[in-house]
């Protein structure tokens, strides 16, 4: 029944209830807002192969509302991006579209939600409640709506979360010719589940702090959101298998007076193994650097994966990020990860902005490199690429 | 217990304290504690507020926000801003338990992730937003967090003041220092004089347009901010003060962070 409640919140259908909610109801006594914001984008890519594409142009157009009703709000956020080329990029989707009421004591959340768990920078190995819109190339910002029934409720000892996840997105993924790229179509998509993208998901967190501490505990059992990759028979494409995955997640983070120590780590079994993946690192910050009001975080972390979904078992990842802390805003984070042989690295920069108080603009950049061809890295090796999006806000 | 500077400090009338001729500390010490206590009570509060923030140049640029704050009992104030432009912080939300003897406990909101995050609170002497306001400017100001000293009496805009000196407890503060003028008849902050670590003259903070609240409680509606060592200003115009809404501590945990527009 829940299942088929949140299946029945179609996305057009969420959406037209935000807006004629807004502009319909009684201005007296709800109240409301919606705001919305496009991007532009343009990629290059300087080591692009042969048959790929050499650039890429898109224009996302995101819209956020919610309406009030006494105690309850009914919240959207829908996603439509354009792409001159990559069809894997096309997208509309209601990243949120959901129902929020008080019920026993609990919010009770129903509809398609966007959560986020997790304490490290580099990655979030406990995030597992939403799928990633990984073609969108945004990094963690980027999700698909779960279409879930949520509780919440916050107690002395902490907060509680349960989740019942009704259907299974696949995570998105660029065109062959498109960047990030192996180069080759996905043709077959596969789940170890019977019931495949229509079997439930369930999830639960209790997290809380004390003092200087924060920790969270989380549970889920459910389909794994990353899928093992593997190569047709003919070498010509790529089959998706998407596993069962039962896991436990922890994590804590200390917080000292400019040193930030962050642990999480997920412990389960997926397919027929067990896995242990987790990220912990510190991350120290410096304050009025070079002389000036800016701040200097260097970032230093470890990850673990043993699951086949990972580019390696191991890579440690080293940073710093600057903030300036002018009138625009100006940030800089630069990011390198490496595994244990230094075999596959990647670089990443990022520069942000504020041009005015509707626009602001983003540079990036991310390199990878890889000694074997047949790595992970290898396979991304013409997929370097530096990116310029302009945010104009409404 | 309270005395938040970004809602703020416009407080607190009247005990008569008599004047003194010399500088005392326990006078200092006495000055601060019943402009305290005469803003307990006030509960919760909201308001609108728009800084500008201008350059030497007189280039200006503006944020919106909104406030809000739940008075302390036992521990320190605990207060909520909430950003509506410019539109790439939009949503944004940063929230603040103050601690009258440690460390304050923060977390932002970061609306694209839908992440809260706990953050280090030891940058008291960062500009806030990229203004001439620090973290510790506008952080909910407790008697604790200083030693205080009585300088003088002095006029200042036609009203007799107390000129006391605020000294910061706490080492990461930006501040050797602060001057502080209020007034006499309703203990309200009129004047502050930020001195550096080198004890140099940094910034100069005034207030105006004092209103009455609930019959009791001062708000001032202009707060300006100058740095004299970089020509730059900033102004806090506070609007729709509410005081007294009900908010309660569960508006005010982390967690709720994720449930504010």
């Amino acid at each position: 029944m829940l299942g088929y409640l949140t299946r029945v919140i179609p996305r057009r259908l969420a959406a037209f209830l935000v807006v004629a909610a807004h502009f319909l109801l009684p201005s007296a006594v709800q109240a409301g807002q919606i705001n919305s914001t496009v991007s532009t984008r343009v990629d290059f890519y300087p080591d692009h192969a042969d048959g790929t594409a050499s650039e890429g142009r898109s224009v996302e157009v995101k819209v956020e509302g919610y309406h009030d009703f006494d105690e309850s709000r009914l919240v959207g956020e829908f996603v439509g991006r354009m792409d001159a080329e990559d069809s894997g990029r096309r997208i509309i989707e209601a990243r949120q579209a959901y129902f929020r009421t008080p019920l026993a004591g609990f919010d009770f959340f129903i509809g398609n939600r966007q959560e986020f768990w997790g304490k490290a920078e580099s990655k979030n190995v406990v995030d597992v409640i939403n799928q990633s819109d990984a073609a969108a190339s945004q990094g963690k910002s980027a999700k698909l709506g779960a279409p879930s029934v949520s509780a919440e409720r916050y107690f002395d000892f902490g907060d509680l979360q349960l989740w019942y996840i009704s259907d299974f997105r696949e995570k998105t993924f660029n065109d062959s010719d498109a960047h990030p790229s192996a180069g080759l179509p996905v043709t077959t998509v596969s789940f170890e589940r019977d019931d495949g993208a229509d079997a439930d998901d369930f999830a639960a967190r209790l997290s809380t702090f004390s003092g200087n501490w924060d920790f969270a505990a989380s549970a889920f059992y459910g389909t794994a959101r990353d899928p093992i990759v593997s190569t047709s028979s003919s070498g010509a494409a790529l089959q998706h298998h998407y596993p069962l995955q039962r896991s436990i997640g922890l994590e804590a983070q200390f917080t000292g007076d400019a040193t930030l120590l962050k642990w999480e780590s997920l412990h389960g079994h997926q397919g027929s193994s067990d896995f242990i993946a987790g990220v912990t690192g510190v991350e120290y910050t410096l304050y009025g650097v070079f002389g000036r009001i800016w701040d200097l975080g260097l970032i230093g972390e470890i990850q673990h994966d043993d699951r086949p979904q990972s580019a390696a078992d191991q890579f440690g990842v080293g940073g710093v990020r600057l903030t300036v802390n002018d009138v625009a805003d100006s940030s800089l984070l630069l990011l390198v990860s490496a595994d244990r042989e230094a075999d596959q690295t990647l670089v990443s920069l990022e520069a942000t902005r504020r041009l005015n108080e509707w626009t602001s603009i983003e540079l990036s950049g991310q390199f990878f490199n890889a000694r074997t061809p047949s790595s992970s890295f290898g396979l991304l090796s013409d997929d370097d690429a530096v990116t310029l999006v302009l945010d104009v806000f409404f | 217990m309270k005395l938040t500077r970004l809602t703020f400090l416009a407080v607190m009338a009247a005990l008569s304290v008599g004047t003194i001729a010399s500088a005392s500390p326990e006078k200092g010490l006495e000055i601060a504690t019943e402009a305290d206590n005469r803003d307990k009570g006030f509960g919760d509060s909201i308001s609108q507020m728009t800084m500008v923030l201008r350059d030497r140049y007189g280039q200006s640029t503006e944020r919106s926000i909104r406030n809000r704050t739940l008075e302390g009992s036992d521990e320190g104030d605990k207060s909520l801003v909430i950003f509506d432009t410019p539109g790439d912080v939009r949503g944004t939300a940063f929230l603040s338990h103050t601690k009258k003897a440690d460390t304050d406990d923060q977390w932002l909101f970061l609306p694209a992730l839908k992440r809260v995050k706990r953050i280090a609170s030891s940058n008291k002497a960062g500009p806030f937003m990229g203004s001439e306001f620090s973290y510790e400017d506008i952080a909910s100001q407790e008697v604790e967090k200083y030693t205080y000293n009585y300088l003088r009496d002095d006029s200042l805009n036609g009203m007799d003041c107390f000129v006391v000196e605020y000294d910061p407890v706490d080492p990461k503060s930006g501040y050797s220092t602060q001057i502080v003028w209020m007034d006499k008849a309703e203990y309200r902050l009129q004047k502050i004089e930020f001195y550096d670590r080198k004890k140099s003259l940094l910034k100069t903070l005034t207030y105006e347009g004092y209103n009455l609240h609930l019959d009791k409680y001062w708000r001032a509606d202009r707060l300006l901010m100058i740095n004299h060592q970089t020509g730059k200003e900033t102004e806090l115009l506070f609007a729709d003060w509410e005081l007294q809404t009900g908010l309660r501590e569960r508006d005010f945990e982390q967690n709720a962070l994720k449930r504010i527009r």
